[in-house]
């Protein structure tokens, strides 16, 4: 059994089908990447599996715990966070703050603790703050605990939004192009940082368009075209595939390609 | 599912369809409603109406019952006549414009000193308008566009100083600035014509009876009312399909950055919008002023929120969709306080207001309020 | 895991959080000196103003004083005196080394501080041998106690001055803190000090502390959550006839005060939570309105005398009064009666009691997800927050404090009816969140103050004002002016005013005032859901 199984997901908006019957699995451990041209349905596709967006049609399926309807913060919580394409951090609270939040699942203070500051909220809160240190020492963010997100360099925003996410104690983690906006160097240490969350048992499946990342960190990669899985495979597979070639860079492509 | 064999490019995707899993019933009762709210709110509107003619007709008796239609036509044309203010004022920069009422109440009053200003400059309106049909008309001439240029100022006014600068904050910035704009339009009210009722003194231009269907009387005065709010609003709608401004107005609504960039001049279009909406206000404060002769300083709050929920229920940002929805509103009102007691019409009203802004945000005539990212 | 490197960009690290914390608590170190110097010349003046001005000559303080059966009054008056002066000249030390530059500020911190403590000391000593009364807490408020303000202005004074210099160091690093209890503290003492006009008493207790708890309400609805709640009187009136229902001739039921106003916040937050659920997919503007016509119906139901138990437009009365607990035994100093002082300090209890709460909880996990939820609420609810929880608990405990006010306003004016719950109220309030700082305690606090201050006290006096004024210029119209029909031009002023040219309000909360300046509106997850 998969860890995560999408079976069929349809997503229309009115007459428009965004995701059209969709179904892939990801495994324990692996690196998973999603590509696909612009307008493929690859966010429409993570906002399903996240419960951002209803369900039209199909089934996603974590840990054998079907997640149709179920609202967002429930998702998170059985250990599937994101990130997202548009950086979305919580701009002015500041970055340790923001981690914070990340931990707001795995809280256990009730009303009541937090109105009268029992010991036992104090004493989580306490916890919570050491443990979002921690988060973002592991993202080489300690430095800018006290700072606004907002005032956060571009690069050091995405890696923030990742500790955030790393923050519930998930699982899964859904990237959304996380190398969107990033120079080389900062992409390099991107993929640095993913292969090492993977090395810490994360499982990770991502969206992503640069090519070099995607290629060099995947352990599959899943192609969409207009709603539609048209490839599924190794880096080496996918790159290969005609329809891939043809989805890219027009149709009849392929046969160009393969007659030069 | 890890992928050993080369990826065959299916020409079409066959899905096996799983049998729907099993979601808890809170799951599914959410979904349920959330999928199916705007319907139960139309056949609760369609049955609930219904049963409030049905019962009106059965226990009044034909003649108050008809005698109640007409009434609430008549309040409806006043109510719709506002509610286009909200309407393509909410279309154009999505602010509920809270000092509309107010701005009613202000054009009522309006038309009130303007009469007052020409009876001391030598002119009594009033005995020219009760003097026969031409002196009545040659009033109402120098009334209407009087005040509903004066008041249509004050919209521009009202824009210009409060809500221009806000354009770009947080929604929530104009909308406290328009609850401040109320207050400030209501405490000059107050100010000026006292606590109590502020006679119009207008009862008498129109009077007497139109004509009668069965048993059910229509007066020169509601006739009067329907009738110049039903031609203001067709002339309006005109007006917004069909001329180079209309047009301009609408694009801005749809989107204002891609109007911008048309060469559309987008200030000087929303200064437009609320000089009309300002003015059809205004036309609502006369003829209210004319057919009930008095006016209170708050007056503008319940006719403004009244109002609001008409424009909603029509769907904001449509202009004919306010005068359904400001008919509707001012039907179920006369039955509703025919039938529970006038003390009861508030309560229906707003009653009415929390269910048409949570059950059907999008109104009756399902004109999507444009979504701006 | 490995670690992973640090960026090499270094960028600045623009204000964080503890500079900022340090500067406040500098600035309320020297609001605390000034305001105890300010106090201590001021206690010597007041009685000779006001006698001048009021009560003709009398007995001044100095007499009285030296008039005492026993002589130590004499040699404790010299020992304050003294004291003053070399404080002044501390203090005075103090000022100028901070203004110049020069010198070593603090240098006589300690002695300062000790000089202050003796002063007090001097003043309690005057008040047992000179006074040696209980009135001064509970009793008279008729003009010729004049002493009264004086000594307790003077002690008020010297306490300040002492617990400035004494805890120095603790003052400057828990400035708010400080701040707050030392608010309190004069806040306490304030009935004591302006005993001479009661009706600025009966204003602080129903006006000033009855919006003081509606505006703390309102700011976690407004403020925390970032929802804007235009029908807030409603719950302030479920709260209202809460009490009166239980605690009166109405229904004849007596439940003691101190626990109808628990339960009026929580049949409140009860009805708060229950106005929240349908207006959770709202946006903000639609959710004001929801709001609003929801704040409109309950006052309209009540009139309509709704199921019989709200007695119409004449509303309920003959409500108890609140007793101490064991009535009739040895707690019951039978003080709630007309005198307006009891009143006065149970609503800055419940102040104190609900500011603690609301710090508490702006300070937890709670608090954060309000945060989030107002900034992006996409975004909480895909990090893990319940958004709808979080929202529903925003306008229960909002509505629980407005309720809690309402219990404490009936049981005050003992008796309630529709007029008192009208939109003005739900208005008032939003003026006192908007005007003091939306978002933070302390600022809405000062709002309600000065907006009841304004619209309650000094409006209503004008016309007298200036009916004196205007006899003695000879402009006799200035006192026929009803001022008081200006209050709703002053709260469209404020509203207007504060959102054009400073959106954050008076004292603007650090986070909220950028994003009141520059923000962008979080979209409902559910419209979101809806719209896909």
């Amino acid at each position: 059994m998969a860890l995560l199984e999408v079976d069929g997901i349809v997503k229309r908006f009115g007459g428009l089908v965004a995701v059209n019957g969709v179904s892939f699995e990801v495994d324990t451990g692996e690196i998973v990447s999603m590509i696909g041209p612009n307008g493929a349905g690859k966010t429409t596709a993570f906002n399903c599996i996240t419960g951002l967006y209803p369900l039209t049609d199909g089934d996603v399926r974590f840990d054998d715990i079907s997640l149709v309807g179920m609202p967002p913060h429930r998702i998170t919580k059985l250990g599937i966070t994101r990130t997202f394409q548009n950086i979305r951090l919580f701009s002015y609270m500041t970055a340790v703050d923001n981690v914070m939040v990340g931990e707001h699942c795995r809280m256990r203070a009730k009303v009541w603790d937090d109105l009268l500051h029992t010991r036992k909220a104090r004493r989580e809160e306490h916890e919570v703050e050491s443990r979002a240190l921690a988060t973002l020492r592991r993202l080489g963010l300690e430095r800018y605990a006290d700072v606004y997100a907002r005032n956060l360099p571009y690069g050091l925003q995405r890696r923030l939004e990742i500790a955030r996410a790393l923050a519930s104690g998930p699982r899964l983690l859904l990237l959304d192009e996380p190398a969107a906006g990033l120079n080389p160097n900062e992409k390099v240490e991107l993929m640095g940082v993913i292969s090492s969350l993977r090395d810490a048992g994360l499982t990770i499946f991502l969206i992503e368009h640069d090519m070099r990342v995607v290629m060099s960190i995947s352990d599959r990669i899943v192609v969409l075209d207009y709603g539609e899985k048209i490839a599924e495979g190794t880096p080496a597979e996918v790159r290969e595939n005609p329809r891939v070639i043809d989805a890219y860079l027009g149709h009849g492509a392929s046969e160009a390609m393969r007659s030069a | 599912m890890p992928n050993g064999e080369a990826p065959a490019a299916p020409a079409t995707v066959s899905v096996p369809r799983r049998p729907r899993p099993n979601r808890p019933l809170a799951t599914q009762l959410r979904l349920r409603f959330a999928a199916s709210s705007g319907q139960a709110f139309l056949v609760l509107l369609i049955t609930g109406f219904a049963a409030m003619v049905v019962a009106e007709f059965a226990s009044k008796g034909v003649a108050q019952a008809g005698a109640q239609v007409v009434n609430g036509l008549q309040i409806g044309a006043i109510y719709a006549l506002i509610a286009v203010g909200y309407t393509m004022v909410y279309g154009i920069i999505e602010l509920i414009n809270f000092a509309h009422g107010d701005v009613f109440t202000f054009g009522g009053m309006l038309s009130v000193w303007i009469g007052a200003g020409f009876g001391a400059l030598g002119l009594d309106l009033t005995k020219l308008a009760t003097s026969n049909v031409g002196g009545l008309i040659a009033a109402l001439a120098i009334i209407f566009p009087l005040t509903m240029l004066c008041t249509g100022t004050l919209g521009v006014v009202i824009e210009r100083v409060a809500y221009r600068r806000l354009r770009n904050a947080p929604r929530l910035a104009p909308l406290i600035t328009a609850i401040g704009m109320s207050f400030l339009l209501q405490g000059i009210m107050f100010v000026a014509a006292g606590s109590g009722n502020y006679p119009a003194r207008k009862d008498d231009w129109i009077t007497g009876r139109a004509f009668t269907i069965g048993s059910v009387n229509v007066s020169w005065p509601q006739l009067f009312v329907i009738v110049i709010a039903v031609a203001m609003m067709l002339g309006l709608q005109m007006f917004v399909r069909y001329t180079r401004v209309g047009k301009a107005m609408r694009a801005t609504a749809q989107d204002r950055d891609a109007a911008l960039l048309s060469g559309i001049n987008i200030n000087r279009t929303i200064s437009l919008t609320f000089f009309i909406g300002s003015a059809m206000a205004a036309v609502g404060g006369i003829v209210y002023a004319i057919y009930f002769n008095l006016l209170q300083w708050n007056l503008g709050f319940k006719f403004g929120i009244i109002a609001f929920t008409a424009a909603v229920l029509g769907g904001i940002g449509n202009i004919l969709g306010a005068g359904v929805g400001g008919f509707l509103i001012g039907l179920i009102y006369a039955f509703g306080s025919d039938l529970a007691g006038g003390e009861w019409g508030n309560s229906i009203i707003f009653a009415m207001l929390i269910l048409v802004l949570t059950l059907r945000p999008n109104g009756l005539l399902g004109m999507r309020v444009p979504d701006r990212a | 895991m490995p670690d992973i490197a640090a960026p090499q960009a270094h960028i600045d690290l623009p204000d964080t959080g503890t500079q900022t914390r340090r500067v406040e608590s500098a600035s309320v170190f020297w609001l605390l000196v000034v305001a105890g110097s300010l106090l201590l010349p001021l206690s010597w003046l007041l009685p000779w103003f006001v006698e001048q001005t009021a009560s003709g000559k009398g007995n001044s303080p100095m007499d009285v004083i030296v008039s005492s059966p026993t002589g130590i009054g004499w040699f404790a008056i010299w020992v304050m005196g003294l004291c003053m002066l070399a404080l002044f000249a501390g203090v005075g030390y103090d000022a100028w080394a901070v203004l110049t530059r020069r010198g070593q500020p603090f240098r006589y911190g300690r002695i300062c501080a000790g000089l202050a403590a003796l002063g007090a000391l001097c003043v309690l000593l005057v008040v047992v041998l000179v006074a040696s009364r209980t009135e001064l807490v509970f009793g008279s408020t008729s003009p010729d106690v004049l002493i009264d303000n004086a000594v307790w202005m003077m002690l008020t004074g010297f306490v300040l001055l002492a617990f400035a210099y004494g805890l120095r160091g603790w003052v400057m690093n828990h400035g708010g803190l400080a701040f707050t209890a030392v608010a309190f503290a004069i806040g306490g003492l304030f009935p004591l000090m302006f005993n001479q006009a009661p009706s600025f008493v009966v204003w602080g207790a129903q006006s000033a502390g009855i919006y003081v708890l509606l505006a703390l309400g309102l700011n976690v609805v407004v403020g925390f959550a970032g929802l804007l709640d235009l029908g807030y009187a409603a719950f302030f009136a479920i709260g209202a006839y809460t009490t009166a229902s239980f605690a009166g001739s109405a229904h004849d039921f007596h439940l003691p005060f101190w626990i109808l106003i628990f339960l009026g916040a929580a049949v409140a937050g009860l009805f708060g939570a229950i106005l929240g659920f349908p207006t959770l997919r709202l946006r903000g503007d639609y959710l004001a309105i929801v709001t609003l016509g929801f704040g409109e119906i309950v006052p309209d139901l009540a009139q309509n005398n709704v199921l019989g138990l709200t007695h119409g437009p004449n509303g309920l009365s003959g409500i108890d009064t609140p007793a101490f607990p064991l009535h009739g035994g040895p707690l019951d100093f039978g003080i709630f009666g007309a005198n307006p002082r009891p009143y006065y300090w149970t609503t800055l209890v419940l102040i104190a009691l609900v500011v603690l709460l609301l710090r508490n909880v702006e300070r937890s996990r709670l608090g954060r997800a309000w945060v989030a939820i107002r900034e992006d609420e996409v975004a909480a609810s895909a990090t893990g927050i319940n958004t709808v929880t979080g929202k529903l608990l925003a306008f229960a405990i909002g509505a629980a404090v407005s309720g809690f006010a309402g219990a404490f306003f009936a049981a005050e004016l003992q008796s309630v009816t529709p007029e008192s719950f009208q939109f003005a109220v739900s208005v008032t309030a939003l003026t006192t969140v908007v005007l003091g700082g939306i978002g933070n305690i302390t600022g809405v606090v000062v709002g309600a103050i000065l907006v009841s201050f304004v619209i309650f006290w000094v409006l209503p006096s004008l016309q007298g004002w200036m009916g004196t004024l205007g006899s003695n210029i000879g402009v006799q119209q200035l006192g026929t002016i009803q001022y008081s029909d200006y209050k709703f031009i002053v709260y469209g002023l404020i509203l207007i005013g504060i959102m054009l040219l400073r959106p954050s309000g008076l004292l603007p909360s650090r986070a909220r005032k950028v994003e009141l300046e520059t923000g962008a509106e979080s979209e409902p997850l559910a419209a979101v859901q809806e719209r896909a």
